[in-house]
């Protein structure tokens, strides 16, 4: 009929034929089967260019590894040839030899009596050594003691230590010759650099004799968790070196004292010259350093002795010292101490062939000291350190063999109008050490003797190493 | 343990050897155990003379040229270094991380009769955090070990040089 459409009808009928054009838009926005084909293509050609590029890195990447390492190689030989020209690190001369040395100079002032003022070059010290192969090594030390040594002058000249180290495996290395005894702290490190005070301290001078050495052979190592040891055997002491009955002092001021060779084992060891080694003496010493600044250990000797050859028959005599010793080092403090003890056994029949005699051989002798340093001041190398020390010794600690009536020290005055000296005393020292540089070291120190009050000294020195 | 103290006194018979010396690690144990399955590669490490005197005017102590070896891991830097003990070579390991701290230091050869304590694990775990600009000196900053002072000062002097070549030769500051 021909009534005009009502308009919903004719937007119905608008849509209607832009529906089907819309949907063959849409159709043809849709990819067709050949162009994703297409694309799938040119996916896989990247995708293989990909590939390839990959590879040419890696290629890449390990020539330049390769180009590195030779290039490192050819700086390395170019280096090994400059190395050689210019000197490389090294201890010694020649490749294999090595020379050290140290020395002391002591000025020591008694402050009451200034006439027994002392000025001595206590030592010069020179050490050879010689590596024969990465684990063998031979170590020497030759010593002159008070400047001059002839039959006429009071010095010596002697081989301190003279031996072959060889390491056997990363836990153990043997030793054999003679070499110094690992007791107390002082003994294997008895530069003047390493020590406090002017003179060596009294305990381990005479109680541990330093510079102890004896001739033998011994093991020791340590373990990566701080424990060190040392053991073995060597030659012991002679009893024929005690001098039973002086006439007179045999000292009469501290320097003295301890360089004079009164003290128990300073007097008998036999430092392996023309030893008598009949009777052979053991050691063993253990170290703990596990923790940084810290170190503690003991050691112990015991041996026969070679007995006094008059009167004959004198029993088998043992020689026993065991020590002790700390060292504590926080911060800019250094801690120490130590103790030792020794023993000569059946002293008593020794002693009543020589009654009345001015120096029985003791039964025991002990000495035992507290120290404490402070580095004040440092700058580069160069360091000031004021130090206290308190300690004890007494070479007489008992005896066996004195009959009734009888001293240990002689009563009444010497040929030279004083008092003998007694073999005990405890001593307070303070003093200084001012490192010009780690090698060279200025000391002073004052020290305050509680028994034999006329030892009490001001005492200055000069010590280094190289 | 009883047969190794039997041992000693043959051992000590057979020392006439000719002996490499004892190695606690060698350079790829010690690679392998600072940087565990990691490839390092080796850096070239060539200092000219004005960078070996800031090096030596930095640290303090003397460069020799050869001794230091440098590898670049893959978060790190593996070195090889010498120092004399007393008279001897000590063979060591420094690892450092990507920026420049220490993260390990450890004793690959060492020689000397005495000393070797420097090979304790608390004493090289000091070192473990200090990059360059921190004090590195053996006594205020590095604990000394009784009775091994100069192998523990002169491996302090090697770490503070290496941090000092590191500085200046590779982060390039």
């Amino acid at each position: 009929m021909n009534r005009p459409a009502p308009r919903w009808i004719a937007l119905a009928a608008f849509a209607a034929t832009w529906a089907p054009a819309a949907a063959l838009n849409a159709a043809e926005a849709a990819p067709s089967a050949a162009s994703v084909q297409q694309l799938e293509q040119r996916i896989d050609q990247m995708q293989q260019q990909l590939e390839a590029l990959r590879s040419e890195v890696q290629a890449l990447k390990a020539q330049n590894n390769a180009l590195a390492t030779q290039q490192q190689q050819q700086q390395q030989a170019a280096q090994t040839q400059v190395a050689a020209a210019t000197p490389a690190p090294s201890g010694g001369l020649a490749e294999n030899l090595s020379l050290w040395g140290y020395g002391e100079i002591y000025y020591t002032h008694p402050v009451h009596d200034s006439s027994l003022t002392q000025f001595d070059l206590a030592r010069a010290v020179f050490g050879i050594g010689y590596r024969f192969d990465e684990r063998t090594v031979f170590n020497s030390e030759y010593e002159v003691e008070h400047a001059i040594a002839s039959a006429e002058d009071r010095g010596e000249f002697e081989v301190e230590q003279f031996y072959i180290d060889h390491q056997l495996a990363s836990w153990a290395s043997v030793k054999a010759g003679l070499f110094l005894m690992p007791f107390g702290l002082l003994n294997e490190h008895h530069e003047p650099t390493n020590f406090y005070g002017v003179q060596r301290n009294f305990v381990e001078t005479l109680i541990i004799p330093s510079t102890w050495r004896e001739g033998g052979v011994g093991f020791h190592g340590n373990s990566a968790l701080g424990l060190s040891w040392d053991v073995g055997v060597t030659s012991g002491l002679d009893l024929n070196g005690w001098e039973i009955n002086p006439e007179e002092p045999q000292y009469r001021t501290a320097l003295e004292l301890e360089a004079n060779n009164v003290a128990p084992m300073q007097a008998t060891h036999q430092e392996l010259q023309l030893a008598n080694a009949q009777h052979l003496s053991q050691y063993l010493s253990l170290n703990y350093s596990g923790v940084p600044g810290v170190l503690a250990g003991a050691a112990v000797f015991t041996g026969k002795a070679a007995v006094p050859s008059s009167p004959p028959g004198l029993p088998d005599q043992r020689v026993t010292l065991w020590e002790a010793h700390a060292r504590w080092t926080p911060g800019a403090a250094d801690l120490s101490a130590v103790y030792a003890h020794g023993h000569f056994s059946d002293t008593a029949t020794y002693n009543l062939a020589n009654v009345g005699a001015s120096n029985p051989l003791p039964a025991e002798f002990l000495g035992y000291y507290l120290q404490g340093a402070y580095t004040l001041w440092q700058r580069g190398g160069m360091r000031l350190a004021p130090f206290v020390r308190w300690e004890h010794y007494d070479m007489g600690a008992s005896f066996e063999g004195i009959p009734p009536g009888f001293t240990t020290v002689p009563t009444g005055l010497a040929a030279d109008g004083k008092p003998w000296p007694q073999p005990r005393d405890t001593v307070w020292t303070l003093g200084a050490s001012f490192y010009l540089d780690p090698h060279v070291v200025l000391k002073a120190d004052y020290q305050s003797f509680h028994v034999n009050g006329d030892f009490t000294r001001f005492d200055l020195g000069l010590g280094l190493n190289f | 343990m009883d047969s190794r103290i039997l041992m000693l006194p043959l051992a000590a018979v057979v020392a006439s050897q000719p002996a490499h010396a004892i190695a606690y690690l060698s350079v790829e144990q010690a690679q392998q155990l600072m940087f565990k399955g990691q490839t390092l590669t080796p850096l070239p490490l060539a200092l000219s003379a004005d960078q070996t005197a800031q090096v030596e005017r930095d640290s303090g102590v003397k460069v020799y040229p050869g001794s230091l070896r440098a590898w670049r891991a893959d978060d790190g830097y593996f070195f090889v270094d010498g120092v004399i003990g007393k008279h001897d070579l000590i063979t060591y390991a420094v690892a450092l991380t990507d920026d420049g701290k220490v993260h390990q230091v450890e004793i690959l050869e060492y020689r000397e009769a005495y000393g070797g304590e420097v090979r304790n694990a608390r004493w090289r775990a000091q070192f473990v955090g200090r990059r360059h600009g921190d004090p590195v000196r053996i006594g205020a900053d590095v604990q000394n070990i009784s009775g091994a002072t100069l192998s523990c000062a002169h491996v302090t002097d090697g770490v503070r040089r290496l941090l000092s070549i590191y500085a200046i030769a590779i982060a390039g500051h």
